[in-house]
């Protein structure tokens, strides 16, 4: 245990000129380069929080846009499903007006074809009753109904108008007077046939006798353009004309 | 650990200076620290290499441990408390290479860091009070007591010297002695313990001078807090 005080002296001396070179060479680059780091990291940092805020204002902003679009979305799909309830609607109507027209239509279709079935059935029975009445009336012809049928026709040949009257007369001292008859006639059947027809039209006619067993029984008269019917086949027509035109009516 | 490296000897003379081996060998250590702090920092980069990455590890460590004690002085003060921690650990453990021995062990070398660190608690209260108020207190919180703060600044002073020469020169005797009557591989043991004394020496020295300094510094800062108050 020695003191020496020279190396006393320089040991300190020693200590200080360490003290210069370690701070020199060691703690000053070091620590300068730690600053430096650090720097750059809490700069790397501050770009990161500046990034963070930035990303975060544009998340704020995309959530904002996407409420926003979000609520634009409901109101056009609120406002698209009351133009399609609209829409809806008015087909709806559209398409109950047609279906309503086209039950017109077919009840009308049903009421026409129901009408023409009637008709035609009606037509058909008329067909029917006329030829029931034809057979019948065939079977009930005769020559004495024959003569009744022409006594009656020179009991209202007299009676007909007067301007139709004048028309027979013109037609029949023009063209002479054609008679058919279901049976055949004789002499004096002809000539009193003969007499009350110059005696109706006024003059001598000249009459021509034809036998026509198709109208059953009964005469028809034609002076030119006009003929005059007295039988069962004619009355048998008009019946069936008459009945038809009261069907279409 | 030669004998004859256990004991201070005279190298050589200029004139009235005798240079012991404990010069030679602290020569040593600076220059060895100083050519291995240069050669890490000379392509100190951002992006540290292994070796910039235990030096930046030590120093940050040091700065911290001061940081710590001096939150608003560190700056100041830790060139001074980092250099007495390398120093004195890489003085201590130099005896582990055959044919040296620990300066640490020269009661000239360690008297010499207790006066610095003794002048540098002064210069630092003096920097930080102004020398009024720095001896100011001296007679805190009685006059009566400035005695034992002398009779305390020198006991301290000679406890740090004797404190590492003591147990730095007693771990070389020891070591010494192992080796001489246990033979070869008797004194590995011992070896391992030296190195576990020479950092908790380093250690202790520097937290004490650390300690000291930051007394001095913050002397005057607990009373003018209560005065604010």
């Amino acid at each position: 245990m020695e003191f020496d005080g020279t190396t006393f002296a320089l040991e300190i001396i020693n200590f200080l000129v360490l003290v210069w070179l370690l701070q020199h060479f060691l703690y000053k680059p070091v620590t300068t380069v730690i600053a430096q780091r650090q720097a750059g990291i809490e700069k790397t940092l501050a770009d990161a929080q500046a990034t963070q805020n930035e990303a975060d204002v544009l998340k704020c902003q995309y959530d904002n846009r996407t409420a926003e679009w979000e609520q634009e979305k409901a109101q056009t799909r609120q406002q698209l499903q009351q133009e399609m309830d609209a829409e809806r609607a008015r087909l709806m109507t559209v398409l109950q007006a047609s279906l309503d027209e086209e039950r017109n239509k077919l009840r009308a279709i049903e009421q026409r074809r129901n009408l023409e079935q009637r008709q035609r059935l009606e037509e058909e029975a008329r067909a029917e009753g006329g030829r029931f009445a034809a057979s019948l009336l065939s079977r009930l012809a005769c020559s004495e109904l024959e003569e009744r049928i022409r006594g009656v026709l020179l009991e209202d040949m007299p009676h007909l108008p007067d301007q139709q009257l004048q028309a027979l007369r013109t037609a029949g001292q023009r063209d002479g007077v054609n008679i058919s008859s279901a049976y055949s006639l004789d002499e004096a059947q002809r000539a009193g046939l003969n007499q009350a027809l110059d005696h109706l039209l006024g003059r001598p006619v000249a009459c021509t006798f034809k036998h026509a067993p198709e109208l059953m029984a009964g005469l028809r008269l034609s002076m030119g353009s006009w003929m005059l019917r007295a039988s069962l086949l004619d009355e048998l027509h008009f019946f069936a004309e008459a009945q038809h035109a009261d069907a279409k009516r | 650990m030669a004998s004859s490296s256990s004991f201070i000897t005279e190298v050589f003379h200029i004139g009235p200076l005798f240079i012991t081996n404990t010069v030679i060998v602290t020569w040593g250590i600076m220059l060895a620290l100083t050519a291995a702090a240069w050669t890490v920092t000379r392509g100190i980069r951002l992006r540290p290499g292994r070796w910039q990455v235990v030096v930046e590890g030590i120093v940050a460590a040091i700065e911290d441990a001061v940081r710590t004690v001096l939150p608003d002085h560190y700056r100041q003060v830790m060139p001074f408390i980092a250099t007495l921690w390398i120093f004195i650990a890489a003085a201590n453990l130099v005896s582990l290479i055959p044919g040296l021995r620990s300066p640490t062990g020269d009661l000239s070398l360690t008297a010499g860091l207790a006066i610095l660190v003794f002048l540098a608690v002064h210069w630092y209260g003096l920097r930080s009070h102004g020398l009024k108020s720095y001896l100011r207190h001296y007679l805190q919180p009685n006059p009566i007591l400035l005695p034992f703060h002398l009779i305390s600044e020198i006991t301290r002073t000679v406890a740090l010297a004797v404190r590492l020469f003591g147990n730095i020169f007693s771990l070389q005797m020891a070591a010494l002695l192992v080796l001489l009557v246990a033979g070869f591989l008797a004194p590995v043991p011992v070896l391992m313990l030296h190195i576990i004394e020479a950092v908790v020496q380093a250690y202790i020295f520097g937290m004490l001078a650390l300690i000291y300094v930051a007394g001095a510094i913050q002397s005057q800062q607990l009373k003018h807090s209560q005065e604010k108050e």
